[in-house]
């Protein structure tokens, strides 16, 4: 072939797939779009202003505090405005950004074309746009909540907090984590599966492994704070006592639902940061990360571990010294893999020669504030120095030193080293550089003396303070530093903002990185990659630097463009090698209509429209059937040709398609909810004062014969649909016992609500109908799916290879009846042996 | 940071961890200057190591990264934060131990009961007596604190004698204070409880032995 | 699939371990059991246990190895920071008083 011909080729290539992958270039194809760049950039760019409205909201906090005595702000405008700060910048801003940049970033260094489930990250995005704008316009109303952003019981429940605030932090920040949840899914499956071919556990770019973690951490984290937010909520509505110690509640449960969220959620926060550090800092040095296994190690080690800590938080709460010493140990211990992270990169250093361009500026910054970040958290690891600075300013400065100094300072570094990629453009003004000696030299300046305060004396969330403390110059000088710290931050916007408008065209991968995402064209286009890269190490673009060109000419897999559809390749999880031919779904309303209806159905309730909560929720089953039913087909086509001679079946003929995997992930999130839910029952069993109630439920023979003969029903009859249609023969007798078995399950948690009528008056009977309410809700969602499936069996969607849907249903099925027999034995056991 | 202390060193340190005036917050802010020495010498060192990535001579640190790993990650990664985090943890435990509100001689129990946004103290040795955001306990005596809360949960500190313990409804959560002299000491609520909480103080008069049997005997200091 | 539970198992089976003896011994606080003669050996059992589970875990890493070099020898570091961290994390319960 001649050069000519090869241009050509994948200029006709080019043409091909960005026809099938392009979104809907009208205005509304924002609303229709599913592909990671589109989603990603709305994401990065709605969470980059939830960041401004939280800095200005920090500014605000910073004029209140910077004079004694200030009648800037009242108590109650305060209160409100550090509780958003909290709230906006962990929920609103911090998660959503990484995800952001995963979502951009995460395809092109996996080699594959987008996401596992584009439309399930679209829905996400507009879930998290709803919420977070609920919550900023209840905020503008005056209706914010002002309890801080750890929102304790009781002065969170609503005999200390009536109105709306309370209400609006809990559903609008669960509408979040559902957003995040979904966000987490599809990034799991997708870096367990979407792969370039080749691409081994052991050769995947760090950055994945680190955001694989990080999901999975959302799936286990997240789920006790949505129970802790759905018990509050229920309590705030219903008076239902969870967290009434009269009524056999205590609020320090919600203090430990909440921790349990909320300390892995700090790690959450950082590692994705750590990732881009260990994928930016070897390319700046000119070498490879030193210690590739030790890192994946250290990150997996750190990520268990900060589920061990989140007592830490409660030191002064009055656990014993010995439930204290636990958290301790575990607090010192979680320092050791940090110490392995760092100690590799500053080693990668020294092997490599490091060269000064502004995203290692950027990671110099964070070494030496995380550092200190990370000492300070030591220091409030030893029980009883915590005892002394636990609520003051001490606090307040340590964890802004981690989160500013583990988080934005590495995501600042991240925006600039991605910037070529994400805006196709190179730098040409020097604002950068100039933010970088504001922000910096300014944050250390204002929470050096924030720690100063703070061992003085001066508590957190204190609305002003009294002269003749020592606290006077140290809060100005902490708020003049702010205010510069703030002028560097919006320097760099404008930088990013201006540069990705106006400056210079780039050539490709400047930096010399050695990871695929540098191989696609830049920008990125909208399918990626034109063909799925072979790669044979882990720093394919330094094993064969002409791999660009050869992905462009279609040398990949699946480089045609023929079937006009989105196709992107399936590996094996552990070697890489393909597997799998899937078929992405292409432009789409439903998502956004799907997060709209999600959305009032979690918002309604703010208004005290329960009925139209209601109607919304059904309007959620309904559009995420119609969804689901637009994908799959009725017909099989065989074996496909992926190139290279490779003859690969399609993964909705497989019986575990990539639905399949998310599906047992979230249960993975849904059984630690359920855990949670045990726990929450158990814990209140020996600590709660007022315990035990005064009577029991007694289990009766006839609710234990629904819940065993259901659960079984329900096991039994998805198998038996899954073996018959296997071996060809009808569906039907299995799917009629399966939903049988689901109403016999949901029957036999009814008699639980009918036995003890009053929800509202013991947090024993509250928590009782929390577990009907688990067991009737998954018997329900399975009676769904079992009906659904029906339907697709009599439409022709399923066929012995075409089983994946049923597989679904099945997986769903066993978790409710497993679920179920747990929640009904835990509800009826202390009754038979009172 | 010695220089920002400098600056403040003027003022009334009424609330001041630094200026401890009992034995547990002694023991802790010595904890405290221990930890800071040990973290500004970590700091410099790890600072060091970093600048000396940019500024060393090509010669250093040669090897493959099988020999770099033996540096880096066993030595520096692992073996060192191990020994001292162990050490730093083993010290903390001791000193907490020492902190508990253990039975002993001479030993006085009073109450704090908090709510929005006041304090009630009574007296095991005087019952009956309640005052109202004023503290009295006798001088160089061991001191059980028993808090609670009627309300939502509040906080009891006294930054200058010990650290903190909350005021939880529905618990009674005891701490061990004691003051070395005689005098009158700031105490705070620690515990973010709405829009009283600035001003959830309250004043703590340490009492020398004849004024201690005064106030039990007619509550007049 | 197996690959991800050679990685997760050892510290999973820490950290459940870790929350269900801070969990027995909230239980034996609150029902007051007394300290020298129930609360601390039942710990210390406990204790054992885990630490048993653990070694069992890192036994079955060793055993079963990855067909990934790499894989296995993160496998094998996370298995024995597991147990180093079920020594280190639950040490307290040798060491301090349980109930005060």
């Amino acid at each position: 072939m001649t050069g000519a011909t090869q241009r050509g080729t994948a200029l006709r290539l080019h043409r091909g797939l960005s026809r099938i992958w392009a979104s809907d270039p009208r205005l509304r194809g924002w609303l229709t779009t599913s592909n990671n760049n589109d989603v990603g950039i709305l994401f990065l760019i709605v969470a980059t202003t939830f960041f401004v409205i939280g800095g200005i909201l920090a500014m605000l906090i910073r004029a209140q505090l910077a004079t004694p005595q200030s009648a800037f702000m009242e108590p109650q405008v305060y209160n409100q405005i550090f509780t958003m700060h909290g709230t906006v910048m962990m929920f609103l801003f911090a998660i959503p950004f990484f995800e952001a940049m995963s979502m951009l970033m995460l395809p092109g260094m996996l080699g594959t074309r987008d996401l596992a489930f584009p439309r399930l990250g679209a829905y996400g995005l507009w879930v998290y746009i709803f919420g977070g704008s609920a919550v900023i316009i209840a905020m503008l109303m005056g209706l914010a909540p002002d309890g801080g952003w750890f929102m304790y019981p009781p002065l969170s429940s609503a005999a200390f907090s009536p109105g709306i605030g309370a209400d609006v932090w809990l559903l609008g920040i669960t509408s979040i984590e559902v957003s995040a949840i979904a966000t987490a899914i599809e990034v799991i499956v997708t870096v367990l599966r979407y792969r370039a071919a080749g691409m081994s556990l052991s050769r995947m770019p760090i950055f994945a492994w680190y955001i694989l973690i990080v999901s999975v951490m959302i799936l286990t984290a997240f789920p006790p704070m949505i129970l802790g937010s759905l018990m509050l909520e229920v309590e705030r509505a219903f008076d239902w006592p969870f967290f009434q110690v009269e009524n056999g509640g205590d609020p320090l449960l919600w203090q430990h639902l909440f921790w349990l969220f909320g300390h892995p959620e700090v790690y959450i926060i950082f590692l994705p940061a750590a990732g881009m550090i260990a994928t930016i800092l070897p390319v700046m040095a000119r070498t490879t990360l030193l210690g590739y296994g030790w890192v994946v190690a250290a990150a997996v080690s750190l990520a268990v571990l900060s589920f061990g800590l989140w007592v830490h938080h409660m030191f002064t709460t009055g656990i014993p010294h010995m439930g204290l010493a636990f958290f301790s140990a575990a607090s010192t211990l979680v320092a050791v893999p940090t110490a392995v992270m760092i100690f590799s990169w500053i080693g990668t250093l020294w092997k490599g020669r490091p060269r000064m361009d502004l995203p290692m500026l950027w990671i110099m910054g964070f070494f030496a504030t995380f550092v200190i970040g990370g000492l300070t958290g030591v220091m409030l690891a030893v029980v009883p120095f915590n005892w002394q600075v636990h609520d003051t300013h001490f606090v307040v400065a340590h964890l802004h030193y981690v989160l500013i100094g583990g988080y934005v300072f590495p995501m600042v570094a991240a925006i600039y080293y991605f910037m070529p990629l994400l805006t196709g453009r190179t730098r040409f003004f020097k604002l950068g550089e100039v933010a970088f000696w504001l922000v910096v030299p300014a944050f250390h300046v204002t929470f050096l003396a924030v720690h100063v305060a703070g061992l003085l004396g001066q508590r957190r969330r204190t609305s002003t303070y009294d002269p003749g403390q020592g606290w006077e110059v140290l809060n100005l000088v902490a708020s003049v530093a702010s205010f510069v710290m703030a002028i560097g931050f919006a320097l760099i916007i404008l930088d990013v903002a201006v540069n990705a408008f106006v400056a210079v065209r780039g050539r490709r991968n400047p930096w010399g990185a050695a990871t695929l995402e540098w191989a696609a064209a830049n920008p990125s286009p909208a399918y990626g990659f034109a063909s799925i890269p072979i790669v044979s190490g882990r720093y394919p673009l330094h094993d064969d630097p002409d791999l660009a060109v050869r992905i462009a000419r279609g040398e990949g897999y699946l480089g045609d463009a023929s079937r006009n559809r989105r196709e992107t390749l399936i590996v094996t999880t552990a070697q890489g090698e393909p597997s799998l031919v899937v078929v992405l779904p292409g432009n789409s309303v439903v998502p956004f209509l799907l997060a709209v209806v999600t959305s009032t159905s979690f918002l309604a309730p703010l208004f005290g429209a329960y009925l139209l909560s209601g109607l919304a929720l059904i309007g959620v089953v309904i559009l995420a059937l119609i969804w689901a039913w637009g994908l799959g087909s009725r017909t099989d086509e065989g074996l496909v040709d992926a190139g290279h001679g490779a003859m690969l079946p399609l993964a909705s003929e497989t019986p575990d398609p990539p639905g399949w995997w998310g599906s047992l992930f979230l249960l993975l999130a849904d059984s630690v909810h359920f855990g949670s839910l045990l726990f929450g029952y158990a814990f209140l069993w020996t600590v709660a004062p007022n315990w035990p109630p005064q009577s029991y439920l007694q289990p009766d023979f006839w609710g234990v014969s629904l819940a065993v003969g259901g659960a079984a029903a329900l096991v039994a009859g998805p198998r038996l649909a899954v073996g018959a249609i296997r071996r060809g023969r009808a569906a039907w007798p299995g799917i009629p016992l399966g939903l049988v078995g689901a109403c016999a399950i949901a029957a036999a948690a009814a008699t639980i609500p009918l036995a003890r009528a009053e929800p509202a008056g013991h947090a024993y009977d509250a928590t009782l109908w929390l577990l009907a309410g688990h067991v009737g809700l998954h018997a329900g969602l399975t009676a769904i799916m079992l009906i659904y499936f029906a339907a697709r069996v009599a439409r022709g969607y399923a066929s012995p290879a075409r089983i994946g849907e049923a597989r679904i249903a099945g997986l769903w099925a066993d978790f409710t009846a497993a679920t179920g027999l747990v929640a009904l034995g835990a509800a009826w056991l202390p009754g038979a042996f009172a | 940071m010695a220089a920002t202390l400098q600056v403040t060193s003027g003022c009334e340190e009424r609330l001041s961890i630094l200026h401890p005036a009992g034995p547990a917050a002694q023991t802790i802010a010595q904890v405290w200057w221990i930890m800071l020495v040990g973290a500004v010498v970590i700091f410099v060192f790890v600072m060091a190591l970093l600048v000396a990535a940019w500024t060393r001579p090509a010669t250093l640190n040669p090897g493959d990264d099988g020999r770099r790993a033996r540096v880096w990650m066993w030595g520096l990664g692992l073996g060192f934060p191990m020994v001292t985090l162990a050490a730093l943890t083993g010290y903390g435990l001791f000193m907490g131990e020492r902190l508990l509100p253990r039975d002993g001689p001479d030993l006085v129990t009073v109450s704090a009961e908090a709510r929005q946004w006041a304090w009630a103290f009574r007296y095991a040795d005087a019952p009956g007596r309640v005052t109202e955001g004023e503290l009295h306990i006798p001088a160089d005596r061991p001191v059980n604190v028993r808090i609670t809360s009627v309300d939502v949960i509040h906080s009891f500190w006294v930054p200058r004698l010990a650290g903190k313990l909350d005021a939880v409804p529905g618990h009674v959560n005891v701490l061990r204070i004691e003051a070395a002299r005689a005098g009158t000491y700031d105490g705070q609520s620690a515990e973010f409880s709405g829009a009283g909480y600035r001003g959830h103080v309250f004043t703590l008069i340490a009492h020398d032995a004849a004024g201690w049997a005064a106030f039990l005997r007619d509550g007049a200091p | 699939m197996i690959e991800i539970l050679r990685l997760s198992g050892p510290m999973t089976i820490w950290v459940t371990v870790f929350s269900a003896v801070y969990a027995l011994q909230g239980f034996t606080c609150s029902r007051h059991w007394p300290e020298d003669l129930w609360a601390r050996p039942v710990l210390l059992a406990a204790w054992g246990v885990g630490l048993a589970l653990q070694v069992i875990a890192l036994m079955a890493v060793r055993r079963a190895p990855s067909r990934s070099a790499l894989v296995q020898k993160v496998a094998m570091g996370i298995a024995v920071v597991a147990l180093v961290a079920g020594i280190w994390t639950l040490m307290p319960v040798a060491t301090t008083s349980v109930c005060l």
